[in-house]
């Protein structure tokens, strides 16, 4: 992980030749390293779940007092919140094991020998992807596919592949070479190489490109519920049709808290799964 | 009715539509723009406070839009209102981010420089850190163009202006005929809208980063 002090070099690095997402995700590196730096850590971890707990409390306090028309009742009674949070943490776990299983591959591979040349080709296709609205290509999909969770679940996965190659991509090409060089001298196969030295120092990109997929899969999951997949979105859709404030409240709460949770989970991932070796580096 | 025919008999309500989505992504990305830079500007120079204003606009981003939407609409009512203001807001993180990362990244001999030939902390601000630091911002104009193209899309459904609407149209007639045409019509426009505004970006790159700091 660049440091946030590398300077000038770091800022053009992170703004000009970089693909989009790969700068943000970066630059939320970059921010990470910045309050690891300024020692916030463990501070800003344990901050988000206690916001949350209140926030879900204050929710729960006011929804109990709160005076349900039928309408409400009938789209909140048997459970409906329950599964409709179920089926959105599924849509985003099971997308996000397909993103990273497709991504990751997909990205070690192209940075291999033969590969290379294809690698630029793919950035532009992800870039060009990336001016793609997530909610047309579910639209299409459903259109293709008919309605149902098949055609939610592939397009949250096809919004979120390039974003993650890109991160991929990125993280194993900005690995110093020289260090690779060095591998080789002392005798690695190539396979070495690629599992002991450029894995593990991509490693942060590589989770930050974890975080991304999770981040962006949760709130692609929300738009599920237009092609009949289900998810919280449900709540939330259902809140602006029928004109019920506290369905979309609700809603939109537990996706803002489902989103906020995830996006920390992934946080304290990297904190905990990034190399030693590289702290000192960043910090 | 194939895409083309489809495209012919509604060129006018599609021209207003895409028009209204490009206004509305163009006038909050100005906003943003704005306010994002001077964040920026206004934050920088202490650790704390600029990284309060990339922690504050990261959580946001992480939001997903349509909750973002769902808690506005209570509050602002439907329509042009919740779309302005999460497009204004979804617009800010990368903006924000870059011009701290971009004018932190500043060489410090430089503004010296600039000090020692006797400029003021406006000046300096104005003729040295930000011109330097511009590459960055533009980066982050680009980046958050592109999100809001397709944020705007989904706020269609809370009843904003723009492209959307035409998504929606055919997510609301799955199975009719102009379904397709409907959503297709909207999402190409709106790929098409992205990598216009792409374009205009580079070229606005190409005439105002300074020669000297070109890649």
């Amino acid at each position: 992980m660049r440091a946030p002090e590398s300077g000038r070099g770091g800022a053009s690095g992170l703004g000009v030749e970089a693909g989009r997402e790969a700068a943000i995700d970066e630059g939320l590196a970059v921010a990470d390293a910045m309050s690891r730096a300024a020692g916030l850590g463990w501070r800003k971890l344990t901050f988000l779940p206690a916001v949350l707990v209140v926030g879900l409390l204050c929710t729960w306090l006011w929804f109990r007092h709160a005076d349900l028309d039928p309408l409400s009742e009938n789209a909140l009674s048997n459970g409906q919140v329950w599964k409709a949070l179920r089926q959105h943490i599924e849509l985003t776990v099971i997308s996000t094991f397909f993103v990273l299983v497709i991504a990751i591959p997909l990205g070690i591979l192209l940075t291999r020998g033969a590969f290379r040349r294809a690698a630029p080709v793919a950035m532009t296709f992800a870039n060009m992807g990336q001016a793609t609205p997530a909610i047309g290509l579910l639209a299409l999909l459903v259109i293709w596919l008919g309605i149902g969770r098949k055609a939610a679940l592939i397009g949250i996965i096809a919004y979120a592949v390039l974003p993650v190659l890109s991160n991929t991509i990125a993280g194993l090409k900005a690995n110093d070479p020289t260090l690779l060089e060095a591998a080789r001298g002392i005798g690695m196969s190539p396979l070495g190489v690629l599992g002991r030295v450029e894995l593990p120092l991509a490693v942060p990109l590589i989770l930050a490109g974890v975080r991304t997929a999770l981040v962006l899969n949760v709130g692609t999951a929300t738009l599920a519920t237009f092609g009949g997949g289900g998810g919280l979105g449900v709540l939330i859709t259902t809140g602006i049709t029928n004109q019920r404030m506290p369905v979309l409240v609700l809603g939109s709460i537990l996706t803002v808290a489902l989103a906020l949770l995830v996006d920390w989970l992934a946080s304290l991932a990297e904190l905990l799964l990034s190399p030693r070796g590289l702290e000192t580096g960043s910090g | 009715m194939n895409f083309w025919e489809y495209l012919g008999s509604r060129h006018q309500q599609l021209l207003a539509d895409v028009y209204q989505h490009a206004s509305a992504v163009f006038q909050c990305m100005v906003v943003a723009t704005v306010l994002g830079v001077v964040l920026g500007v206004v934050t920088y120079r202490s650790g704390w406070a600029g990284n309060l204003a990339t922690t504050t606009t990261a959580t946001l981003l992480t939001i997903p839009s349509l909750a973002m939407i769902g808690l506005l609409v209570p509050v602002v009512g439907l329509g042009v209102p919740p779309t302005v203001i999460a497009l204004i807001l979804y617009g800010l993180l990368p903006i924000v981010r870059n011009s701290i990362v971009g004018l932190r990244g500043v060489d410090p001999s430089l503004v010296d420089a600039a000090t020692g030939i006797g400029m003021s902390r406006l000046a300096r601000l104005l003729r040295v850190e930000l011109p330097l630091a511009w590459p960055p911002i533009l980066t982050g104009i680009r980046v958050s163009t592109q999100m809001l193209m397709g944020i705007a899309a989904i706020a269609a459904y809370a009843s904003g202006p723009g492209l959307g609407n035409e998504i929606f149209r055919g997510i609301a007639s799955l199975g009719s005929k102009n379904a397709l045409n409907q959503v297709l019509a909207g999402t190409l426009g709106i790929i098409v809208l992205a990598l216009l505004f792409d374009a205009v970006y580079v070229l606005i790159g190409r005439l105002t980063i300074p020669r000297g700091i070109r890649v």
